[in-house]
């Protein structure tokens, strides 16, 4: 009889340890199938949550090998297919407070989903007598956002979050801010841009873990990258938009990024000078060539083709 | 085998080791890879967040002109990989779109077809040239050598626009060292985010997550760590030294591009691919297994 | 001991939404308390949509033909009253979800979009591709985080106290310290949702759906009425029970059996797929029965539902949720394949019994219940698709504005050492259970429940079979007295909390045997064998069950309110 065992990672009043179980193969089972048999049959006090068993809620997320996944929807067979193995490693996600063995603390991340305003502002001219309009074409623009369940696979294994959670929110507050910001029917995008802004929008660092985590197939990482646009063309304005802005300029002047006037742009004079020495060592090794700041970069073939491409989009956004 | 070659702007200055390397490389191993005449910077994961449409309509110029050599792209960056083959997919799934941006390209007397595929130079060495073929052309075994493979993220993630294997437990940096006669290292934060681009707006958790990497690899008792990537290549060793305030660890890990690292097996001295001066952590640990 | 003017309890689409209306009164402190997070509750599972006359594809629609419609599918157990009351305000209720965010799929004209559902004379049903209830539920979550409605998450209810006759306050274990406690209010709404989960497996509703409003009700001594009446969803999938929404028929999919014949043209000539759920429901399980069905006539068989006529198109852009369903828990494509479906326990008609649909008061002052969990009675014998939502934005909201009432106008109970010692019961009752180290456990208990449940108090019923269920209640009732809980940790036991749950689950589902066998007609969803016919002589009134003084379930009954619809034949 072919067998399947879990290694769980559990937690319970300040002590985290890993503990197997064993039990029989069943074809065409979920994860969270065999967190319910081991919980009925094996051991009462195995601790976890889920709900729907169907993909909607959002409650079941665990990690399977490292990866964050719904076990509701996650299959036993697809996961030992992958992976070669029977033995399968469960954990709570990522980037949450553990309360007991797989369940988190999801109290604690409303404060910070709340942050954004995640409420529509509704534009003066509806009611709740009339309700709103909106255009088949413009609702298509959000409606994917809606389909966050809030189950936190993104968060999970964000590498921001894992560095430092404190300046950094969890990717599907920027999917929920950004839903709004997209609502035609919402009056204000920067009632939940500007949030975002001040709570390190600028800071993901492009890890892209949100993006292959979410159930839904939705992308933070995409949303995160709306609001910096929005952001910017509101003119809220720090390092991070000012280091876009700066491989933006270098693209359109001669076609490739200046190593050198990059940090000065992106830094201001005075951390650019205070970064010296550190500049020096860079040039040292051949990293950085001063000299370019005062002979630029040759633009490359065809420059004026790609600044009139770049005069053809701006046509094209207004 | 000849590809149109998409070296990046960091190639050009802060990485020039690695254009050496590539070079060199190919040329050993008899890939022709022809440098894109006025190819332009792919965006690098900034300007796409204040101006799609340009790093868009850029990329797509970049891929036209491969198209108009006929010939595939080839990459040896793995924001460079995914930029492109991100415009790529959006201009071929979407026909609104494509001529959009086509009407934008016309503009400048370009249009984008869909008729080149854009690759990484690992991928190519796997699937078209073969490992057992590069095995073959190895003249200098790197035995002994411990190599912490490291993916970083964009060769890997999102899946959708990359998918050359399983993100989550990827073989091909552990089979091309594997290949080269050295043993491949694998460590916990081998498919971890090296921060470069948060390094200015995030500046303490990228320290931690560039500390924690090189740190882990040490652990791990590697020699040296190899990505496919030059981006996270300048992350780990330009910020190293400041990351060990962060995560200590003793001592320099260096830091190579694959690259260098074939070349290394194929009898490049590292002089010749910038290893002697370019790099800020020093590899001259590594000349023991030449 | 803390202290609220209305605690709503459940955090489902009428419990938010109740929240949400009494948290805008001034000066009123309200509190919602939720045994999980509040977006995962049952109203995210509704897919379809709500149902609201706002004629902006049939113009020829009216609030009068909607509440023919909900009267006539009611099986006329429906009070009419409470009907025209609800379908009056369900378009104010969805103009309402809308201005307040929720992401409706449109018309050409930019209005909330209506699709065809089962049971009704036009396209009615207001709909978010197929996730309604999802973006309803989120919406609501919204507006309550804007509110600043105080959620207390993982608190799980217990008991009411009741002081000289009206409310008192809530004993609560507080899940994440694994401590009890006491929750003093003038006014509790309970939307606890429905109790789907006496059959455990073969239902679409969550695990949560226990009954454990309607449990503790009873316990306070509020009746329940109309138990028997319990929804069994036409399409559930195959194999897991999970439902594929009513749209799968809406947007003009075939039912067929293994001949490959569209069979509900035997039954139902006229509306076909689109024929109300019971008498579809009813329709595949006797071509099943008759050995039409695929895989034989056990609980694996089915019949399968065929959308690949509709062409991609409609299947990605009106179904993608349905497909995603189908692929990933049925491992088939509806673009390419039929898909295995069979009827599942989806809801209850029944519930707490409401007696003031206008505030959704219960006879207990202080007690207001709404949604699943509550009988009020507008669904009668069966429920239309699309009235479940609705029923969560219409009463939600008067439940809540009842309460806030209420509240406004009344006095805490002179009850704190009632609560205080209903508290110590049940804290010593942790200690007990949890310490146990033999009995039979929990799991053994709940599987037997629910195969009794599908097997005797199921699709079809008789009086043998629903009598063997009963004892089979009455045994495994005893054997609860006795059995294994297993795990004595404070934090988090869950172990615990579906102790409590399955003693839920043995209380309402005696109510519901005990309403089947008494029901000696077929009506709606409910079908005994022996009684094939409705019986309007004997049987147009409720039956309401309530905790005798010697702790027997004594049966009371009421009329139906009728204003201006005869009873009449149902066909489709």
């Amino acid at each position: 009889m072919r067998q399947i065992t879990y290694h769980i990672h559990r937690f319970n009043e300040g002590r985290a340890y890993v503990q197997s179980y064993t039990f029989d193969y069943e074809a065409d089972r979920t994860i969270l199938w065999g967190l319910q048999k081991i919980k009925d049959t094996l051991d009462p006090t195995l601790t976890f949550v889920a709900a729907c068993r169907s993909a909607v809620c959002g409650a079941c997320s665990v990690k399977v090998n490292g990866q964050a996944m719904l076990g509701c929807e996650a299959k036993i067979d697809e996961i030992t297919e992958r992976f070669g193995s029977d033995e399968i490693t469960v954990a709570p996600i990522g980037n949450f407070d553990v309360i007991r063995d797989l369940v988190v603390d999801w109290e604690a991340k409303v404060s910070r989903l709340k942050e954004v305003a995640p409420w529509i502002f509704v534009k003066p001219e509806f009611t709740t007598k009339t309700g709103t309009r909106q255009t088949a074409a413009d609702f298509k623009k959000f409606v994917m956002n809606t389909e966050c369940i809030l189950c936190g696979c993104c968060a999970s294994e964000c590498n921001k979050l894992s560095a430092n959670r404190e300046d950094f929110l969890d990717p599907y507050v920027y999917t929920k801010a950004n839903r709004f910001v997209m609502d035609s029917r919402d009056v204000s995008p920067m009632a939940h841009t500007t949030p975002a802004f001040n709570h390190g929008l600028w800071k993901c660092v492009h890890c892209m873990n949100c993006i292959t985590r979410c159930p839904k197939h939705l992308k933070p990482e995409k949303d995160i990258s709306n609001l910096r646009r929005v952001a910017t063309e509101a003119g809220l304005s720090n390092k991070g938009t000012r280091h876009a802005i700066a491989f933006k300029q270098d693209l359109l002047k001669t076609g490739r990024l200046n190593e050198v006037t990059m940090s000065l742009k992106t830094d201001g004079l005075l951390d650019s000078a205070k970064q010296g020495l550190y500049a020096l060592r860079l040039w040292k090794h051949g990293k950085i060539n001063p000299f370019e700041l005062v002979v630029p970069h040759k633009p490359v073939n065809g420059i004026e083709g790609v600044r009139t491409i770049g005069r053809a989009v701006e046509e094209a956004g207004k | 085998m000849k590809y149109g070659f998409f070296p990046g702007c960091v190639l050009e200055g802060a990485s020039k080791e690695d254009y050496l390397a590539t070079v060199a490389v190919a040329k050993k191993l008899g890939i022709e890879i022809q440098e894109l005449d006025g190819w332009t910077c792919c965006g690098a994961s900034h300007v796409q967040d204040i101006d799609p449409l340009l790093t868009l309509s850029t990329n797509a110029r970049n891929i036209a002109l491969a198209e108009k050599e006929g010939l595939d792209i080839l990459t040896v960056c793995n924001t460079c990989t995914l930029m492109l083959r991100e415009a790529k997919k959006e201009l071929d799934e979407h026909e609104v779109t494509r001529q959009k941006v086509n009407n934008i390209l016309g503009e400048a007397g370009m249009n984008y077809k869909g008729t080149s595929e854009v690759t990484h130079f690992l991928w190519v060495l796997i699937r078209e040239y073969g490992l057992d073929n590069l095995k073959a052309k190895v003249t200098r075994p790197l035995t002994g050598l411990r190599v912490a493979e490291y993916y970083g993220c964009h060769i890997l993630r999102p899946e959708e626009e990359m998918g050359f294997e399983d993100m989550q437990i990827p073989t091909s940096l552990a089979d091309l060292i594997t290949a080269l006669g050295a043993t491949p290292i694998d460590f916990s934060r081998k498919l971890d985010c090296c921060g470069f681009h948060a390094v200015y707006p995030a500046h303490d958790s990228v320290m931690q997550m560039t500390g924690s990497i090189n740190a882990d690899a040490q652990k791990e008792g590697a020699d040296c760590v190899v990505t496919p990537c030059p981006l996270c290549q300048m992350q780990l060793d330009m910020f190293q030294k400041e990351a060990k305030a962060t995560v200590p660890m003793n001592g320099d890990m260096p830091i190579i591009h694959m690259s260098q690292l074939i070349g290394l097996a194929l009898g490049c001295t590292p002089a010749e691919m910038g290893m002697t001066d370019r790099h800020l952590a020093s590899t001259a640990s590594l000349n023991r297994f030449l | 001991m803390e202290q609220y003017d209305v605690l709503v309890v459940g955090s489902g689409g009428a419990g938010q939404r109740a929240a949400l209306e009494a948290a805008r009164r001034d000066g009123l402190r309200v509190a919602l308390i939720t045994k999980i997070f509040p977006t995962r509750s049952a109203t995210a599972m509704a897919q379809g949509g709500v149902n609201a006359a706002l004629n902006n594809v049939a113009k020829e629609d009216s609030t009068e033909v909607h509440t023919f419609d909900t009267v006539k599918g009611s099986d006329y157990l429906g009070d009419q009253d409470a009907i025209e009351f609800f379908c009056q305000r369900c378009p104010e209720g969805v103009l309402e979800m809308d201005f307040m965010g929720t992401p409706f799929s449109r018309t050409d004209e930019g209005k909330i979009a209506q699709r065809n559902f089962g049971g009704q004379s036009y396209p009615r049903t207001c709909y978010s591709a197929d996730k309604t209830g999802h973006v309803i539920l989120h919406t609501t979550y919204e507006q309550c985080l804007k509110e600043g409605v105080h959620f207390l998450q993982e608190w799980y209810l217990l008991d009411i106290v009741v002081k000289d006759g009206k409310a008192g306050g809530a004993i609560i274990w507080n899940m994440k310290k694994g401590k009890v406690e006491i929750i003093k209010a003038k006014s509790i709404v309970l939307s606890t949702g429905g109790a789907g989960r006496v059959f455990w497996t073969r239902t679409t509703n969550p695990f949560l759906s226990t009954g454990d409003g309607m449990a503790v009700a009873f316990r306070a001594g509020v009746g329940l009425k109309d138990m028997e009446m319990i929804q069994f969803h036409p399409t559930g999938l195959g194999k897991t029970g999970i439902l594929m929404s009513e749209a799968v028929r809406g947007e003009g999919g075939y039912l067929l059996n293994v001949e490959g014949e569209r069979f509900m043209k035997k039954y139902a000539p006229n509306k076909m797929e689109l024929a109300s759920r019971d008498v579809v429901a009813k329709a595949i399980e006797d071509e099943i029965a008759a050995g039409r069905g695929f895989n034989g006539t056990g609980l694996d068989a089915y019949v399968v539902a065929d959308l690949r006529h509709l062409g991609p198109e409609v299947i990605i852009e009106k179904l993608h949720g349905i497909r995603d369903l189908a692929l990933c828990f049925e491992h088939c494509d509806p673009l390419t394949d039929p898909v295995p479906i069979r009827p599942t326990c989806h809801y209850i008609m029944g519930g707490i019994d409401v007696v003031d649909y206008k505030t959704c008061a219960t006879e207990i002052p202080g007690i207001f219940a709404s949604g699943e969990a509550s009988c009020i009675s507008i669904h009668g014998a069966n429920r239309l698709g699309g009235n479940s939502l609705a029923d969560g934005v219409v009463f939600g909201k008067v439940s809540g504005a009842g309460a806030a009432d209420y509240a406004q106008a009344s006095t805490f109970a002179d009850c704190d050492a009632e609560l205080q010692a209903k508290a110590e019961e049940w804290e010593a009752k942790f200690v007990e259970v949890t310490s146990r180290t033999s009995g039979r456990p929990v799991a053994e208990i709940r599987d037997e429940l629910a195969v009794a449940m599908w097997n005797k108090v199921g699709i079809f019923r008789n009086e043998a079979g629903i009598t063997e269920a009963l004892e089979v209640i009455e045994r495994l009732t005893k054997e609860y007295e006795t059995c294994y809980v297993g795990d004595s940790n404070r934090t988090y036991n869950m172990a615990f909390v579906n102790y409590v749950e399955i003693k839920s689950m043995l209380t309402v589902a005696k109510a519901i045997a005990l309403g089947a066998l008494n029901r000696k007609e077929s009506r709606g969803a409910h079908v005994r064998e022996e009684f094939p016919k409705r019986d309007d002589s004997q049987y147009l009134k409720h039956t309401i069950w309530k905790l005798g003084a010697n702790g027997e379930y004594e049966m009371s009954e009421r009329d139906v309110v009728f204003t201006k619809y005869e009873p009449q034949e149902r066909k489709y």
